[in-house]
């Protein structure tokens, strides 16, 4: 068994040169942070996680510590080996931090009972030190080196505060009591004149080194705080919090004894509570942190300052005398459009002012018109060109130069609609662009003009019947079909070929409101794909086959893909560079841009929200967000990053409850996979089976409650489900070799209008069509359901309906038994129960296949029949089951794993001579792990077994013969290790995926 | 989800409040007793319950021991209670303020004692979880050798001690420990325990400890050093630190405790099943059982409350 890649806690970071040193589970990362490269990853431990490292000042060697580990190793040799395990050391004590002295020749390990060990280089222990009576436990601690004989020791402890000790002395200087409940994290500022030190109470207090008076409390934090750090000369202070947001503070000197700890500002940084490590490079200002999620962040502390000119705010006042122009009193800005050359303003009063972007300075345009009723309703980029439009049907066109003076006006008016009130732009191509009206009147036309770009002469006039319920708001162009984006989540297509074809019109995409964005993305097959986003926070993709458009035939588009955003409005996305999907918007008044696809923020900017007038454009290789406020204008630039984002990409905020391999098709040098979390997220990634690197293509946030079980049924659908009886069927797309798409299709009815029932597990037995399924559910009240899956008419029906007992039902599993049906049961009491269901369903058991078949029969809603057998397998909970089926002997093998951290393996069969159903336990491991039994895997044709428990230990079991014989072992650095899956490769191998809080890919 | 559905799920809540007590954990000890009978016991006389608020297990020694168990005299019995928390005070219970890992604790447990042996310890000690898996398991095994280390000094011979476990990566080491001091190790899983959960609790029998050792509270010592010596831990190579070594590992018995017929903690329960539930159950009131009397973070929530903190600024 090898470990091809991990993902999972990161607790400790640290910036030293061009590299953040990142303890990775049980290993040291070396990453170049411009380029997040990862240049090393070197294996520390054999089992525990680096909790933490330093690096001596002169930078030659590593004290690396985590649990009771520790190894003193050089920094080159972390660079260059793959494994130093041979180092390891063991100490008595739970170690909470190391350090190196002044010198660097010999280290100091705090651990957790308040001792100070202190060894040389080769970990020979040179003296033990501590302070008498304070021997209880901590959680925290550091150690302050200032000099090569004073040291200080700050233990924060459960109940008894901060005991700051002089290690040398043994003295305890002072006791810091000011927090409530355990201290979680304590540090020193360098220059030996801080502590600062977070406890339970989510505040932060500072306290004086020197008289261990506590100067000043900071209070912002919503839940508890995880680690804090002094930077930028000691002036200010950073957290981590469980609120999943990193905060900065100023240490602010009010007169001579007042200091004060001021918030300044909040960095949302995680999708999860438990980060723990935090550095800053004070020479880039930046930040690193990394948590149980896997990600390890770069955050700019600069973000909206680093370069002097991201915020540029104009009042009317500034640009009047810039320009040399006058404004009336009540003057508004009312429009704008960013081009090459600066920006172009247009006011309430009509004037028409240019920014120049490279001598920052206003003019004016002089205009042969009066501007007064026109709007600007778009602009394009390449060029130049702004449009404006009126309510009286007017269209006034304008290009400037590349100095930002006009060189051209155009006029239109289209007399025979009544008003206009909508108005699109979009390019089409070099010499051509086309602009779209919309009139409120449901009789007026929608129109759409191609103008010719050098004369904007109006190349031709499209006039389509206006669908009705109709209220246009986004554009896009595919070929001579346009793509107009409404009201009430739909879309409108448009036949620029035929005028007289009646347009067609998608409603209802998604729940939501407007339809924000259209967006051609990319073709399948020849059928082209479009992104969509919605107000409310939705997105799809559909794909629409205009070779069969009409509007009563629904089958020409496919929602191929549909999810919606953790919060906020959505306004647009787009697809960056690296094939992540970036999505803007707003959350109240704040606008935003997020990566969609590894799920963190990459701007935001407080602008009042989306009623106001904004706009985002290009602007180079960046974006510009301009907006207003009254008579003020704003440019915001959003650079690109400064560094990369992220060094690492995670997966999950919560542990990883099922995993599933989509098995029937590899997929770009691996396969696609879905995870299924405690953090209520669905994620499909991909993982390549030679080096287990993992992409992630999508985080579904569906489910509203943390989910159970994830299972691809077949080649093209998903089954998940959660609490709150919420089960889904989906739909796989792996057409495309850029992502996969994955759409919910139908979910599973509920009992009551509020469910709080949790679906525990369920299964499917296909019906010949490969398309048409029966599925059993399985509910914490234990309920047992059966449905029929009508793939035709896209729906549930509930087929059998029945109740075991009272108590939970963990598991279940369809199997063909000669002729019959089985539906077996495990609950929390131990027991497997059978019941042969055959007859209760309208469906044909084929003999000898693994399918049923449809025979037309009449579907009635049956009663759960008595079981035909029931005996009991394990103390407490069966936790986890995996069949098999053998038809040479007519048999279910059936292996389970259990609370009682037992294994066993039980046959049932069908007792020739009564056609009676018989199970038996064939073969019980008692002691087959320390703990809880999570996950059994059948591989290698069946002949071997996969445990993964809770012990996390990682077990391979030979099966043959009904025995179970255990033939390896293997540490999993996966905690609350619950789930696996595994794939044989073409080549024989198997590769497993293992989760827990992470996951883990392994070759077996 | 309201109060109400998590009171549908979750029976022994109910239960726990029709019957008085402040948590549902006491079902957890009742369940225990009822495989192990260690509270049954008329000769049990002083017990200590380690890490005990907000007291439900307080309790129910309370009731088992001056109740159920009442004889002639009973100015011999003696239960202390400690915690980090403050606990609101229960009939003939001495609640103790403290930290159960600080060796100073320990002599005011002693002192309360005087000379005498107590037949029973047990800890449902859980610490401060932080999401760190591998901390969190230890300062929990951790607990469990505080309590140890007060067990050695108190416990009678043949004496039972208890203790709230985390099934976590390193269990099979604390199995291996406890080995060398008690005859019978069981590790024993209440019904009324989440079978979600990692939770299970370590039933150590008939007390034994080594001969040639004497446990001795210093005040001086950790309870890593107070174990050196007795062969439980013994220092490898003689040093603090040394080579990383293959630890001893033991799996022991795992027992479900509580009959089959006692609720599932992990189902739901509907309200309508009434024939299975007393009437009463089913209607008591739905306030929580008993609030933590002062958590660290009230002066946080306070805040909150008023709208003082924030995610902006
Ligand atoms: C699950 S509760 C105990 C419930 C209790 N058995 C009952 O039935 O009410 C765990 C308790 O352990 C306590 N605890 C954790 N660490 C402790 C320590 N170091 N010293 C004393 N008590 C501690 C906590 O304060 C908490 O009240």
């Amino acid at each position: 068994m090898q470990e091809l890649n991990h993902v999972g806690p990161s607790l400790c970071v640290k910036f030293h040169k061009e590299f953040v040193y990142a303890a990775y589970g049980p290993y040291l990362q070396q990453y170049n942070y411009k380029t997040s490269e990862l240049l090393n990853q070197c294996l520390i431990f054999k089992e525990n996680k680096v909790h933490g490292f330093d690096i001596s000042a002169d930078g030659k060697n590593v004290i690396a510590y985590g649990a009771r580990s520790v190894s003193i190793l050089s920094l080159e040799s972390i660079n260059t080996s793959k494994s130093l395990v041979d180092r390891e050391q063991l100490v008595e004590e739970w170690v909470i931090t190391g350090t190196f002295s002044k010198l660097g020749d010999k280290v100091f390990l705090l651990t957790c009972y308040n001792r100070v060990i202190i060894c040389d280089l080769k970990c020979n222990v040179i003296g033990i030190k501590s302070v008498p009576e304070e021997k209880s436990i901590l959680y925290s601690g550091s150690i302050e080196v200032l000099s090569e004989d004073r040291v200080y020791v700050n233990a924060g402890t459960v109940i008894g505060g901060v005991i700051v000790w002089d290690l040398f002395c043994e003295s305890i200087l002072h006791t810091l009591q000011g927090h409530e409940g355990s201290i979680f994290y304590v540090t020193s500022s360098d220059d030996g004149k801080y502590i600062a030190s977070c406890s339970d109470d989510r505040s932060i207090i500072l306290w004086d080194m020197e008289t261990g008076e506590q100067l000043s409390t900071g209070w912002g934090h919503t839940a508890r705080i995880w680690n804090l750090k002094f930077y930028d000369n000691n002036t200010q202070l950073i957290s981590v919090s469980e609120d999943c947001t990193c905060r900065t503070w100023a240490i602010e000197t009010l007169n001579s004894d007042e200091i004060n700890l001021v918030q300044k500002n909040i960095y949302e940084v995680h999708q999860i509570k438990n980060v723990w490590g935090l550095d800053v490079c004070n020479s880039e200002m930046i930040a690193v942190t990394a948590g149980n999620d896997g990600r390890i962040k770069l955050v700019d502390l600069l973000q909206a300052t680093r370069y002097g000119n991201e915020n540029e705010l104009f009042s009317l006042g500034d640009i009047s005398s810039s320009a040399n122009v006058e404004f009336s009193k009540d003057e508004l800005i009312k429009g704008f459009e960013w081009f090459s050359f600066g920006a172009v303003v247009h006011t309430s009063s009509g004037q028409l002012v240019t920014y120049n972007r490279q001598s920052f300075s206003w003019s004016p345009i002089a205009l042969s018109e009066n501007m007064e009723s026109y709007s600007i309703s778009g602009g394009i980029q390449s060029k130049n060109t702004v449009v404006f439009s009126n309510n009286k049907n007017d269209i006034i066109l304008i290009r400037f130069n590349s100095k930002g003076q006009l060189i051209k006006l155009a006029k239109h008016t289209l007399e025979y609609l009544a008003k206009v009130t909508n108005t699109m732009i979009k390019d089409i191509d070099d010499d051509t662009f086309l602009i779209t009206l919309e009139s409120p009147n449901p009789k007026d036309p929608f129109v759409c003009l191609i103008i010719q770009n050098d004369t904007y002469d109006v190349n031709a006039e499209h006039r389509f019947s206006k669908p009705s319920n109709f209220v246009s708001a986004s554009l896009e162009l595919y070929g001579n079909y346009l793509l107009v984006g409404a009201r009430y989540s739909s879309l409108g297509i448009f036949d620029l070929d035929d005028n007289h074809r009646t347009p067609v019109v998608i409603r209802k995409i998604s729940a939501g409101d407007t339809t924000t964005s259209v967006k051609f993305i990319e073709k399948q097959l020849n059928i082209p794909i479009f992104s969509i986003t919605n107000r409310d926070g939705f997105y799809d993709f559909i794909s629409i086959n205009f070779d069969i458009i009409t509007n009563d035939n629904k089958n020409f588009y496919d929602i191929i893909h549909q999810n919606k955003v953790a919060k906020g409005f959505l306004e647009g996305a787009y697809f960056n560079d690296k094939n992540e999907y970036i999505v803007y918007g707003f959350k109240s008044t704040l606008f935003y841009i997020f990566n969609e696809t590894n799920s963190y923020e990459l701007a935001s900017q407080v602008c009042g929200g989306s009623h106001r007038q904004w706009k985002l454009c290009d602007d180079g290789l960046n974006k510009i967000l301009l907006y207003n406020k009254g008579s003020n204008i704003y440019f915001r630039r959003i650079s690109q990053n400064f560094t990369p984002e992220v060094l690492r990409n995670g997966l999950h905020g919560r542990e990883i409850r099922d995993i599933s391999i989509l098995k029937e098709k590899t997929y770009k040098n691996g396969y696609l996979f879905c995870t299924a979390s405690e953090d209520t997220t669905v994620r499909l990634s991909h993982f390549n089976n030679l080096n287990g690197t993992i992409t992630n293509y999508w985080l579904e946030r569906q489910h509203v409650s943390g989910l159970q079980r994830c299972k691809f049924i077949n080649d093209e659908f998903m089954v998940t489900c959660s609490a709150r009886e919420e089960l889904f069927l989906w739909h796989i797309n792996n057409e495309s070799l850029d992502r996969a798409y994955i759409a919910v299709r139908q979910s599973l009815p509920t009992s009551t209008e509020n469910p709080d029932l949790r679906i525990m597990d369920f299964d499917v037995k296909f019906l010949e069509s490969k398309k048409d399924f029966i599925l059993t559910s399985v509910y914490s009240d234990s309920v047992i359901k059966v449905w029929y899956y009508n793939f035709a008419s896209n729906s549930f029906i509930l087929l059998m309906e029945g109740k075991y007992q009272t108590c939970c039902i963990f598991n279940v599993s369809l199997e063909i038994l000669n002729n019959k049906l089985l539906l077996i049961i495990t609950p929390t009491d131990g027991h497997v129960i059978v019941y042969n269901i055959t007859n209760c369903i309208p469906f044909e058991v084929v003999p000898g296949n693994d399918y049923l078949r449809d025979n037309k029969l009449e579907i009635v809603l049956s009663l759960l029949p008595n079981h035909d057998v029931k005996f009991p397998v394990h103390q407490s909970s069966i936790k986890t089951i995996c069949t098999f089926v053998d038809k040479t002997d007519n048999s279910v093998t059936l292996y389970t794993g259990g609370d009682d951290n037992g294994l066993a393996i039980v046959k049932l069969n069908v007792e020739n001579s009564t056609d009676k159903i018989v199970g038996k336990v064939v073969c019980f491991e008692k002691k087959a792990a320390a703990s809880t039994i999570t996950s059994v895997n059948l591989f290698n044709n069946n002949t071997k077994l996969l445990t993964a428990s809770v012990d996390q230990i990682v077990r391979i079991w030979d099966v043959c013969g009904d025995k179970l014989v255990q033939e390896q072992r293997k540490y999993t650095t996966t905690a609350d290790t619950g789930v696996a899956d595994i794939v044989r490769l073409d080549n024989g191998s198997d590769i497993a995926l293992i989760g827990g809080v992470g996951l883990s890919i392994w070759k077996l | 989800m309201g109060k109400r559905s998590k009171d549908k799920r979750d029976l022994y809540y109910r239960k726990a409040k029709e019957q008085g007590y402040r948590a549902r954990s006491a079902f957890k000890l009742l369940q225990l007793n009822e495989q192990y009978h260690f509270l049954d016991d008329p000769n049990l006389k002083r017990v200590v319950d380690l890490c005990a608020a907000p007291g439900s297990w307080s309790q129910v020694l309370s009731r088992k021991l001056f109740v159920d168990n009442k004889s002639e005299d009973d100015s011999g019995k003696k239960i202390i209670a400690v915690d980090l928390q403050p606990m609101s005070p229960i009939d003939n219970v001495t609640c103790l303020q403290a930290d159960i890992t600080h060796p100073k604790t320990f002599n005011k447990i002693l002192e309360l004692f005087g000379n005498e042996k107590a037949q029973f310890v047990c800890s449902d000690g859980a610490p401060d979880v932080t999401g760190l898996h591998d901390l969190d398991e230890y300062v929990q095994q951790q607990l469990i050798m505080s309590a140890l280390q007060l067990t050695t000094c108190i416990l009678e011979k043949g004496g039972v001690f208890i203790a709230k476990i985390f099934r976590g990566r390193d269990i099979d080491l604390l199995y291996s420990q406890l080995g060398f001091l008690f005859k019978k190790i069981i590790c024993a899983k209440p019904r009324s325990s989440r079978g979600t959960s990692l939770e299970a609790f370590i039933v150590c029998l008939d007390y034994c400890p080594p001969k040639d050792w004497v446990p001795k509270l210093d005040l001086n010592k950790s309870v890593t050093e107070f174990f050196e010596g007795c062969n439980i831990k013994e220092i490898h190579n003689n040093s603090i630190i040394t080579k990383w070594y293959e630890e001893d590992r033991d799996i022991v018995d795992f027992m479900t405790c509580g009959s089959l017929d006692a609720y599932d903690s992990d189902a739901t329960y509907h309200i309508d099943v009434k024939d299975e539930l007393s009437n009463d159950l089913l209607n008591v009131s739905l306030n929580p059982v008993q609030m933590p009397t002062n958590p660290p973070y009230k002066r946080a929530l306070e805040l909150k409350r008023k709208g003082k903190l924030t995610r902006s600024i």
